[in-house]
């Protein structure tokens, strides 16, 4: 079994919001990943999280997130060391928050002792395929960054 | 003594996509009531334009986190017909058990998240957890169910990457097959704990009742997800897809920047509950089992019923996905090369999303390349239909709390499963 995931989340349509996303794909592409860690794209997340977490110690999430900083930050930080203030409409499934689930997975008993996220704060969202500028310019810093705490090789 | 109600249910998020409700009565006199949706215009469209045929299925799986096999598929089917490619029952059955997966997740995920919160009087499935841990275990249980499927057959758990014009880029293994035939058939007592479960909170789900046209595929004699023609509960004959703009009708409204759609009628709805109305008689006989022990029959007004006939169809899909597997191991997986001959071309189809029909055309030139796309989604043709409940039901509940009003009107809204189109999953912070 698996202990250790990857996850990188966001929806590739639409701009900044798919960076999780993208520094997956550029990683599995210029690194060599250990066999011991799953690295997994999946998309806006939701429950499919929930499932990637059962039986995992330590879990490491790429995600766009608004921290407050400047646009095209990254912060690596500790689940326990932020709090979540996100609104939803709560009218469809569709609509997620990282924090929700990992609060759900404790309560059924399957959430990782260790988290780690990494968060990007976004310079824009809207519809579009490509990131912005400030985000693109970043990516092989950011593809460092996650690549540095698994350790892996170019 | 003067009574105001006065709501305002305005989604400040930081990515617009959800709906507004807006209602103002005096006395119980309504002197506005909107069901306001200011989506951001939607451009998937020209994403696609100047795209390959062959990259267009994964661009549109991103549309939609839980609809991505859904559309998917209506690409690929638009793209064979614009290219006048046949495939293989092997093809037709494996998309089907992919796309019976999507409906099972889809579905499961919208009961278990907001329609059983709502009927538990939670906020959200996060205290379910606590006080209906079982509840909670069962939907958790059944949505793995469900991604597993699409991961067995289109090679990822959400966005599908081996269904490809023409067949699959990579077959599933019959030992892959093998078991999860046995995770299916081990998933039917659950599903009917579930439905039990929700036959025991039915009670919450409000009286409310408003005939409408119904609109969904139909394929006689099956309960049709994938094939089909254009069925709709206002006429005997059945439509063409490849004219699905004469049905959708869209148009636009000052209270909304998405389209609304109508055919015969003001507006029509599309979803689970059109899909029942149209096509009960064709059920698996557990799924016809479900619905009667859910107090289901055809001809239901109902629309908060659509979530109860979301049960009954991931029973459906279970028990379909057993007998297709049976089918498909009988006759033994075959490779098969997809043979995609490209060629100018215009092309639509509908496949059936958990929340509806949905709707892809497109227009390739002679090297393959996508000159024009045109795609209507289940909820915008569900907008509509939602206005017309709301001003069907404010005016009976007017006299009640300002609150319940909410509490209902929300609820309505929940209940179409609304697909808000490219979702996001941002995360919205402060340090601690």
């Amino acid at each position: 079994m698996t202990k250790k995931v990857l996850i990188g989340l966001g929806n590739l349509l639409m701009t900044d919001e798919g960076i999780g996303v993208r520094i997956i794909q550029e990683l599995v592409r210029t690194h060599r990943i250990s066999s011991d860690i799953e690295a997994l794209d999946l998309g806006p997340g939701g429950l499919p999280v929930l499932h990637a977490l059962d039986g995992v110690e330590h879990a490491i999430f790429v995600d766009c997130a608004f921290m407050g900083e400047e646009p095209g930050t990254l912060k690596r930080f500790r689940a326990e060391e932020a709090q979540t203030v996100k609104v939803q409409a709560r009218q469809s499934a569709h609509e997620g928050d990282l924090f929700e689930t990992l609060e759900l997975a404790k309560r059924v008993g399957q959430c990782p002792s260790d988290i780690v996220v990494f968060g990007i704060q976004p310079g824009v969202v809207e519809l579009g395929v490509d990131l912005s500028p400030t985000l693109e310019e970043q990516l092989p810093a950011y593809v460092d960054a996650v690549a540095a705490e698994l350790n892996c090789a170019d | 003594m003067s009574k105001t109600v006065d709501i305002k249910v305005h989604h400040v998020t930081r990515v617009e996509g959800h709906g507004n409700i807006r209602v103002r009565a005096k006395d119980g006199a309504i002197e506005k009531l909107e069901w306001q949706v200011p989506e951001a215009p939607r451009f998937f469209e020209a994403m696609v334009r100047g795209r390959k045929y062959e990259d267009i299925q994964t661009i549109v799986s991103r549309i939609c986190g839980i609809c991505s096999v859904t559309h998917s598929l209506a690409a690929i089917k638009a793209i064979e017909r614009a290219m006048d490619t046949p495939v293989t029952d092997q093809t037709d059955r494996l998309r089907i058990l992919a796309h019976y997966g999507e409906q099972l997740e889809s579905h499961i995920l919208h009961v278990g998240y907001l329609v059983a919160p709502d009927l538990l009087g939670q906020k959200s499935v996060v205290p379910v957890a606590s006080s209906h841990p079982e509840v909670v275990q069962t939907v958790i249980t059944l949505h793995r169910l469900g991604n597993t499927m699409m991961e067995v057959l289109t090679g990822r758990k959400t966005h599908p990457v081996r269904l490809v014009p023409g067949g699959f880029s990579m077959l599933p293994s019959a030992k892959e097959l093998r078991a999860l035939k046995q995770e299916l058939v081990d998933s039917v007592p659950k599903l009917t704990a579930l439905a039990e479960v929700i036959a025991s909170l039915a009670g919450g789900i409000p009286s409310f009742t408003r005939e409408t046209e119904y609109v969904a595929l139909v394929n006689e004699p099956h309960y049709p997800f994938y094939h089909g023609q254009v069925g709709s509960t206002d006429i005997s004959e059945l439509a063409s897809v490849q004219d699905f703009e004469d049905i959708v009708n869209e148009y636009v409204i000052p209270q909304s920047t998405a389209k609304w759609a109508k055919w015969h009628r003001e507006a029509y709805m599309v979803g689970s509950l059109a899909r029942f109305n149209l096509n009960a008689e064709f059920l698996a006989p557990l799924a016809k089992q479900t619905a009667a022990m859910l107090g289901l029959e055809k001809g239901c007004y109902n629309p908060y019923m659509n979530s109860v006939v979301q049960v009954v169809e991931s029973v459906q899909v279970v028990e379909r996905s057993i007998e297709l597997i049976d089918e498909i191991l009988t006759v033994g997986l075959r490779v098969e090369r997809p043979d995609v001959k490209i060629r100018a071309g215009v092309g639509a189809a509908a496949v059936e999303a958990p929340r509806g029909i949905l709707f892809h055309r497109y227009e390739f030139d002679d090297k393959g390349e996508c000159v024009s796309a045109n795609m209507t989604i289940p909820t915008n043709q569900n907008h509509g239909n939602i206005q017309k409940d709301f001003e069907a039901l404010v005016p009976t509940i007017i006299d009640r709390p300002q609150d319940e009003i909410r509490q209902v009107m929300e609820m309505l809204v929940r209940a179409y499963d609304p697909c808000i189109s490219c979702s996001t999953h941002y995360l919205d912070v402060e340090f601690v």
